[in-house]
């Protein structure tokens, strides 16, 4: 065999082994479900966004405060959903934000904790214990911090972000923020703003 | 050396299948970390630059055309080596270099090390050549 072919046969036998592993490991796409306590917009709208978030993130701050200002002008054309995705090895405040939004789902006020706990970002996530933070943030927007404390203790909330996190890493996510987009992938702050262009040129 | 060059060719497999098993806006996603190209070219990076990885590592790994391979590994890692301390120098905020996708989370100070050792490692196989064909494709095609 002369040296071409086989350097020819390599090469295709390479990209043919790649594209057939990402064909039998293509992800899932993000499901988008219209019952969910943190989803906001318009169900039938023609842009669903569904965001994976560790709100201890500055990226993911920036992307949430980005798509506020977005929804506030385009209410009927968007549709958002928020899922979880703590990076809990990079950002130590990552799992017990997310338990108290879930806990605020729970009481049907993860948007009024969302608009708390985002643009105050850079004020907890130093500090060692942010949870005289959070629970101030609580008593604010009228959480009932009976059920609020039972929650934060509970199973079954941990589970909620931990099957979340499980689901965006079976669709391929590694960091935060990633948005599926009328369910196409995008990763970051910047693709965001350029996805979003396209939709919605002016702004 | 014959050993060596197979570890150097290994890291490429390793960083590029990492990537191309992964949603190509992960890579992306590292790339525009380093503010260095415009988005056009990001995306076409992000999408050309792991196959060139998987590509050179191979040829490496099995040293077929050894001598053009270990000069593509050269520029490479030079490349590399400009790159990550661009974004050091700059003071860019990099939580990982994503050399490997999503496999192996290294800080930029350590893979900046790593790349100007493996830099200086693979101009040692190409200078000698000889000893670095062994066991190689070229090795057994040349012979045959």
């Amino acid at each position: 065999m002369k040296k071409w072919q086989l350097t020819l046969g390599l090469v295709v036998v390479l990209v043919g082994a790649v594209v057939g592993a990402k064909i039998l490991l293509a992800p899932k796409q993000a499901v988008i479900n219209p019952q969910d306590a943190r989803a906001k917009g318009n169900p039938h709208a023609r842009v669903k966004i569904v965001e994976f978030v560790d709100f201890q993130c500055p990226a993911c701050a920036w992307g949430i405060e980005y798509l506020k200002t977005l929804f506030a002008r385009h209410p009927n054309d968007l549709y958002i959903q928020v899922r979880y995705f703590p990076l809990t090895s990079l950002h130590r405040h990552a799992l017990i934000s997310a338990l108290y939004s879930e806990c605020a789902a729970r009481q049907g006020k993860f948007w009024a904790l969302d608009e708390l706990m985002i643009p105050q970002q850079s004020q907890w996530a130093p500090l060692i214990n942010p949870q005289p933070v959070f629970d101030a943030m609580a008593r604010q927007i009228g959480m009932d911090m009976g059920q609020l404390n039972s929650c934060l203790g509970s199973e079954d909330a941990r589970k909620v972000i931990n099957d979340e996190k499980s689901m965006g890493q079976s669709l391929g996510i590694a960091s935060t923020p990633t948005y599926f987009i009328n369910n196409k992938m995008v990763v970051g702050t910047k693709s965001l703003q350029e996805e979003m262009k396209t939709y919605f040129p002016k702004g | 050396m014959w050993l060596l060059r197979i570890f150097i060719g290994a890291i490429f497999i390793v960083s590029g299948l990492g990537k191309l098993l992964s949603p190509y806006q992960n890579f992306l996603y590292v790339i525009q970390a380093y503010q260095l190209l415009p988005s056009g070219l990001e995306v076409l990076a992000a999408q050309v630059f792991p196959w060139i990885e998987l590509i050179v590592g191979t040829f490496v790994f099995l040293g077929l055309w050894t001598r053009p391979s270990l000069r593509a590994a050269v520029v490479l890692f030079g490349a590399f080596v400009v790159v990550v301390g661009q974004a050091l120098l700059r003071h860019l905020s990099l939580d990982n270099c994503g050399c490997f996708g999503e496999w192996f989370h290294l800080r930029p100070q350590t893979v900046i090390v790593m790349d100007s050792v493996s830099l200086l490692l693979t101009m040692a196989l190409l200078s000698a050549l000889p000893q670095t064909k062994k066991f190689s494709l070229d090795f057994y095609m040349d012979r045959v």
